[in-house]
């Protein structure tokens, strides 16, 4: 960790995590983090920049960053990295024409250096949808067994429309940083 | 049944998840666009001068040179969040050109980065990883592995199929999905089809149609088109995204802003689809309402102020008045 990083760090407000949402476009991310926010979920334009969510969850403060996945603006994805200490990678499992664009983006995201400390959660969303694909067949489309050993990752099906599995996959992740960052608590 | 879960749901949600209220980041929030913009645009030009000062006159102390890129850092991040904070009072063009332009602050920080420390890389990382693999979570793998497979990094996909209309020509589909228990469609591959889905479907998927009339009934998710060529359709969803769509006519009726990306030459007009049932199909999708937004497209391939080339208004005197699909004759049910 070099010395920027330390000063970073002190400088950070504790118990604070950043948390960068990202998936193609329609996959689901404002849905999720406006259901998990209890907001009204009824009217979701497709995101054309990003949002910032902050809300509480246990003791951590969690600085959600929800940002568009329509191909336009992925290029803009790596604005984000920086400080990022957990991914979610948001998944329509509907969606089977896509999967292996859905693959491609995330290899290619899992490449970044600056992304390589972070916990690693694939949400495996829409799930209430009969002909979704399940957590087990998304986890083996997208390869994750191949995974670099080094990084602590998980993948929960979910739906944010009645919201089952979000809290799931959430306090893992929430977990998994805690365990990571704060361990001198 | 569903709703009586959600609402579980959401109480189990709302309990472990309180939310904040973040007073200090929104009471210092501008406004009106106005303020937002003359805040924003200081705030860059003094970021950017601090770069330019700092390529000239620096200290030579790496300790300090450090803290004073960390400090610029700062000032840009300070400045995104106040972009993210505003952008739901800015119009989407504003939105996308400050995207731009904290991008390009932040390529210049590299830049200067690079020239004041060559050695090291300018990033912030976190903390590596705990080699723990006993903390990696154990997947299982699927019962029938073949269903799902990888080649060469590429899918191949003997997954099942979705139920849909595919590899078609010159025919009239009919699809009613009162009754079924169809959760997503596709509707892919045709070339001078007439599609007439009724009844209430969670999401739609239509993927490379040419010639083609698709009259829909509500979808209560989204409708994701990709690569249509000289088609029309008209249908109701809570949500439309179009991709690489040439020269088609759209009817909408949809509770957000449809968005069009790589298209161009299309035209929209609201929502006229009639058939026996369609009002209480509507109703149950909460898309009885005219919301107006089918004129509210938003095109993420065109970033200024003035109307976007690649879409318009149709006017009304070329307009279908009605399309009644119950009256229409011919057709063949099924998948
Ligand atoms: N059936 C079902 N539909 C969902 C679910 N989550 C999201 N949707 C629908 O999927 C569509 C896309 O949702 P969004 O939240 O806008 O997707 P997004 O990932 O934020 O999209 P971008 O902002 O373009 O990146 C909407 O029509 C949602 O209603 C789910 O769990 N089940
Ligand atoms: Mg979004």
């Amino acid at each position: 960790m070099g010395l920027l990083s330390i000063i970073r760090k002190i400088k950070r407000k504790e118990k604070e995590m950043r948390i960068l949402m990202v998936g193609l476009d329609n996959s689901g991310k404002t849905t999720i983090v406006l259901k998990i926010n209890g907001e009204d979920t009824s009217v979701i334009s497709p995101t054309l920049g990003f949002n910032i969510k902050t809300l509480t969850y246990q003791k951590y403060t969690l600085n959600i960053w929800d940002v568009g996945g329509q191909k336009t603006i992925r290029s803009y994805w790596r604005n984000y990295f920086e400080e990022t200490d957990g991914l979610v990678w948001v998944v329509d499992s509907s969606d089977l024409r896509r999967l292996d664009d859905c693959k491609m983006e995330l290899d290619n995201l899992l490449k970044e250096e600056r992304l390589s400390g972070s916990s690693l959660l694939i949400l495996a969303n829409k799930q209430d949808i009969k002909g979704a694909l399940t957590p087990e067949e998304i986890a083996k489309v997208l390869n994750l067994e191949a995974m670099d050993k080094t990084r602590h990752w998980n993948i929960v099906g979910c739906s944010a429309y009645t919201g089952e599995g979000l809290l799931e996959g959430f306090d893992w992740l929430v977990q998994d940083i805690a365990s990571r960052i704060y361990v001198l608590d | 049944m569903l709703e009586r879960l959600s609402n579980r749901e959401q109480i189990r949600l709302d309990n472990s998840l309180a939310r904040r209220s973040d007073s200090d980041s929104h009471s210092n929030l501008p406004s009106s666009s106005t303020t937002f913009l003359s805040r924003f645009s200081d705030s860059k030009r003094s970021i950017e001068s601090r770069i330019d000062l700092s390529r000239i006159d620096h200290p030579t102390d790496p300790s300090q040179v450090r803290s004073l890129l960390d400090n610029i850092s700062a000032s840009i991040s300070d400045l995104e969040k106040l972009v993210a904070e505003s952008s739901y009072l800015l119009p989407s063009y504003e939105v996308r050109s400050s995207l731009k332009t904290i991008s390009d602050l932040k390529q210049a920080l590299e830049t200067l980065n690079s020239e004041l420390i060559p050695r090291k890389k300018f990033t912030f990382k976190n903390k590596a990883a705990k080699k723990d693999p006993t903390a990696e979570p154990n997947e299982t793998t699927p019962e029938n592995p073949e269903s799902v497979s990888t080649k060469h990094g590429n899918l191949s996909f003997p997954v099942r199929d979705s139920p849909g209309f595919r590899n078609r020509k010159g025919d009239i589909l009919v699809k009613n999905f009162k009754g079924s228990d169809i959760g997503e469609f596709t509707v892919s591959d045709l070339d001078s089809c007439e599609v007439r889905l009724t009844g209430s479907v969670r999401a739609l998927f239509i993927h490379r149609l040419s010639n083609c009339k698709v009259y829909a009934g509500p979808v209560t998710g989204s409708v994701l088109i990709d690569e249509a060529d000289g088609c029309v359709f008209v249908m109701a969803s809570h949500q439309i995204r179009i991709h690489n769509a040439k020269g088609c006519d759209f009817y909408l009726r949809v509770r957000s802003r449809p968005i069009i990306e790589d298209t161009s030459g299309v035209r929209f007009a609201p929502y006229c689809l009639n058939y026996e049932g369609v009002e209480e199909d509507l109703k149950g999708a909460s898309l009885d309402e005219e919301t107006g937004n089918w004129a509210n497209v938003d095109d993420f391939r065109w970033l200024r102020a003035v109307q976007s080339p690649n879409w318009s208004v149709l006017p009304e005197n070329e307009r279908f008045e009605v399309v009644n699909i119950s009256t229409l004759g011919g057709g063949t049910d099924g998948n």
